[in-house]
């Protein structure tokens, strides 16, 4: 996928560890320590559509956090198109502040219920410091590339479904015209039909602006369907990598088997595949009946 | 409310409910008949009808705010202020309309002949008390067992949603519980006193796959052991696959297609049915990797149109469409669409079972 003059990976994480320190409950013993991510070692190229799944407690969430440079690695390093990023003062993230956006998985809390939705989705253009004619005229572009009206810029965000909501959190995140996007669960606060065109946009839009895509999900059937690479963590560790359908067909982790034995599935379940089944294939990853 | 959606049935009349009260085998375990729910002048569920047999597992699918959970509260009597149900509800081994009843016997039933396990356990259970405690006490409120006896039954219950270690689960409080025990510990409540009826509003959507696999498998063993008929709440398509024998798809307040999982989900006649099916069906995206979605948003509560409600967002509708449509077929087997979806449609209708997994 990467143009040929640039075999460097648009991300890359070399051996990333994150612990967090309990509080302490004893004055004679060290606090206790969490390790949420533990030698993580991957790589995301330009154009990719970069899948991460897990259950809670997986460190996906922190990986995601610490891939936007929000949290920073306890070891290891993380760069960005061979600029490490991981350890650096926010002052000197502006540039990959512009160029990776992240969509979150609840819009109701992601949005401030005090702000206009104009302003909402105009902000990190402030914060990059446009002046106020070229906001405005990138607002209606996004409004637009989202499928909302021009209208919903005056609007409040308590105003929209939470279909509508989660566009406006994905026009936010296009505002600075980035080159990845992350998205944290985006669909899982959704219903099925408008998870569907939530899913469709994020197709739509990663085509149209060549974006790469880096999608954290528990749902394996929605990486799969989005993805072409997918990543499986569990415990902090990423215990499978892989294209997508080699993963989805032939995985060679047990716990991956595991997963993908436990995702309820229509035409399975039509077909006979009953609850105890489905209990059964999540304990060992076998997906016959 | 105009017309009524789902008038009774001529080949299946209103059930005489609650005449079993000597508990039969086989029997209905709840006939529920005209059921709505208003707030004021506002109707939010109109006239659902449908019957649920002993040991018999009914999905209740549709997107949020089409009147699922608004249907559930209304049989367990625990609609909020302000809203008011009408309708018939006969519960098994109950006398009468389960609607008319006054509170204080409703709270007899609850936990006792019907229970529900919510979708966010944390919410449900009391975190100042010990668990086996709070299991103890739904025995104890209805004099099922007493003391040291409800202490045991009551270990015996969180043994019985495989519960790992139930003596010492039941001295833990709720938050030193992950969210699959708590759900499980909810399993363990609703269980506790055999109801005829338990209702399951999304209850695996707050968990992870591979615990909700294991929780689905118990809530089926736990009513199948019971012979209890079970009223399963979810969006999730192929849970309710997993799950259930029979599903009703609820729009807009309104039940408007009812028969087996199977004939539901491979010959939905209704276009909601068909839509909703098409846009979960996540494998069969076209080329350009698009998912088929139904048009537009459900609308607010009060702003769904005349006539079939579902009209705004369908691509049949038309004219006929203005009035209500009529309820064709039983109570249990039937839809409300003046133009069902044809057998041979050629795409974005129903599932073919193919190749098994």
């Amino acid at each position: 996928m990467a143009p040929d003059a640039r075999p460097e990976p648009l991300l890359r994480v070399t051996d990333v560890s994150r612990s967090f320190r309990h509080r302490r409950t004893s004055l004679l013993r060290p606090p206790a320590r969490t390790h949420a991510v533990r030698g993580v070692t991957m790589e995301v190229a330009e154009g990719q559509r970069f899948g991460l799944v897990g259950e809670s407690g997986s460190g996906k969430s922190t990986m995601l956090r610490l891939l936007a440079a929000l949290d920073h690695p306890t070891s290891g390093t993380i760069e960005f198109e061979g600029q490490v990023v991981s350890g650096r003062p926010e002052r000197e993230l502006g540039f990959l502040r512009r160029d990776l956006q992240i969509v979150f998985q609840d819009p109701m809390a992601s949005l401030d219920p005090r702000m206009r939705v104009g302003d909402i989705i105009c902000e990190p253009l402030i914060a990059q410091g446009h002046d106020e004619a070229s906001r405005r005229a990138r607002l209606d572009e996004l409004l637009d590339a989202v499928g909302l009206p021009g209208a919903a810029a005056r609007r409040w965000p308590h105003q929209f479904s939470g279909g509508q909501r989660q566009r406006i959190a994905i026009a936010r995140a296009l505002s600075t015209h980035p080159r990845v996007l992350l998205a944290d669960e985006p669909v899982s606060a959704l219903d099925v039909s408008v998870r569907a065109q939530v899913l469709n946009l994020l197709t739509t839009l990663v085509d149209q602006f060549t974006l790469t895509l880096v999608f954290v999900s528990h749902d394996l059937s929605v990486v799969q369907h989005v993805c072409d690479t997918i990543a499986v963590m569990r415990r902090g560790e990423l215990v499978e990598q892989g294209p997508t359908r080699r993963v989805a067909t032939a995985p060679t982790h047990p716990y991956t088997r595991q997963l993908l034995g436990a995702v309820p599935h229509l035409r399975a379940a039509l077909a006979g595949r009953d609850a105890a089944a489905l209990a059964a294939g999540a304990t060992t990853g076998d997906r016959s009946q | 409310m105009s017309a009524a959606a789902q008038p009774p049935d001529p080949s299946s009349p209103a059930q005489p409910s609650g005449s079993s009260s000597s508990a039969t085998a086989v029997g209905e375990a709840i006939v529920v008949r005209d059921l709505s729910v208003r707030a004021g002048s506002l109707g939010l569920v109109h006239d659902v009808s449908f019957t649920i047999d002993k040991g018999e597992r009914v999905g209740l699918i549709g997107e949020s705010g089409s009147g699922k959970s608004l249907t559930a509260l209304a049989l367990m009597g625990l609609l909020p202020d302000g809203l008011a149900a009408a309708g018939h509800v006969g519960l098994h081994g109950v006398e009468g309309n389960l609607l008319d009843l006054r509170e204080r016997r409703r709270s007899v039933l609850r936990g006792n002949a019907m229970s529900m396990v919510f979708q966010e356990p944390m919410t449900a259970l009391n975190p100042l008390m010990k668990v086996g405690r709070q299991v103890a006490e739904v025995l104890e409120v209805h004099d099922t067992a007493t003391g040291r006896g409800a202490r045991d039954r009551a270990v015996d219950l969180l043994g019985q949603v495989h519960l790992r270690e139930p003596e010492q689960v039941a001295d833990r409080y709720p938050h030193q519980l992950s969210g699959g025990q708590r759900q499980r510990v909810m399993l363990a409540i609703a269980l506790a006193n055999g109801p005829a009826l338990l209702i399951c509003d999304e209850p695996t959507t707050a968990l992870d796959v591979t615990v909700q696999a294991q929780m689905l498998d118990l809530i089926v063993s736990g009513v199948e052991a019971r012979d209890a008929g079970l009223l399963f709440i979810t969006h999730d398509l192929a849970v309710v696959a997993t799950v259930c024998e029979r599903v009703l798809v609820m729009y807009g307040g309104h039940i408007v297609e009812a028969g087996t999982v199977g004939d539901v989900f491979t010959a939905p006649r209704h276009h909601y049915t068909a839509g909703l099916l098409a846009a979960s069906d996540i494998d069969r995206a076209g080329p350009d990797g698009m998912l088929p979605t139904i048009a537009g948003t459900v609308p607010p509560a009060g702003r769904f149109p005349a006539g079939c409600v579902f009209r705004t967002r369908c691509g049949a509708a038309d004219e006929a469409c203005h009035v209500p449509p009529p309820w064709v077929g039983t109570v249990d087997d039937g839809m409300a669409c003046v133009h069902p979806v044809d057998d041979r449609a050629p795409a974005g209708t129903g599932l073919e079972v193919a190749d098994g997994a």
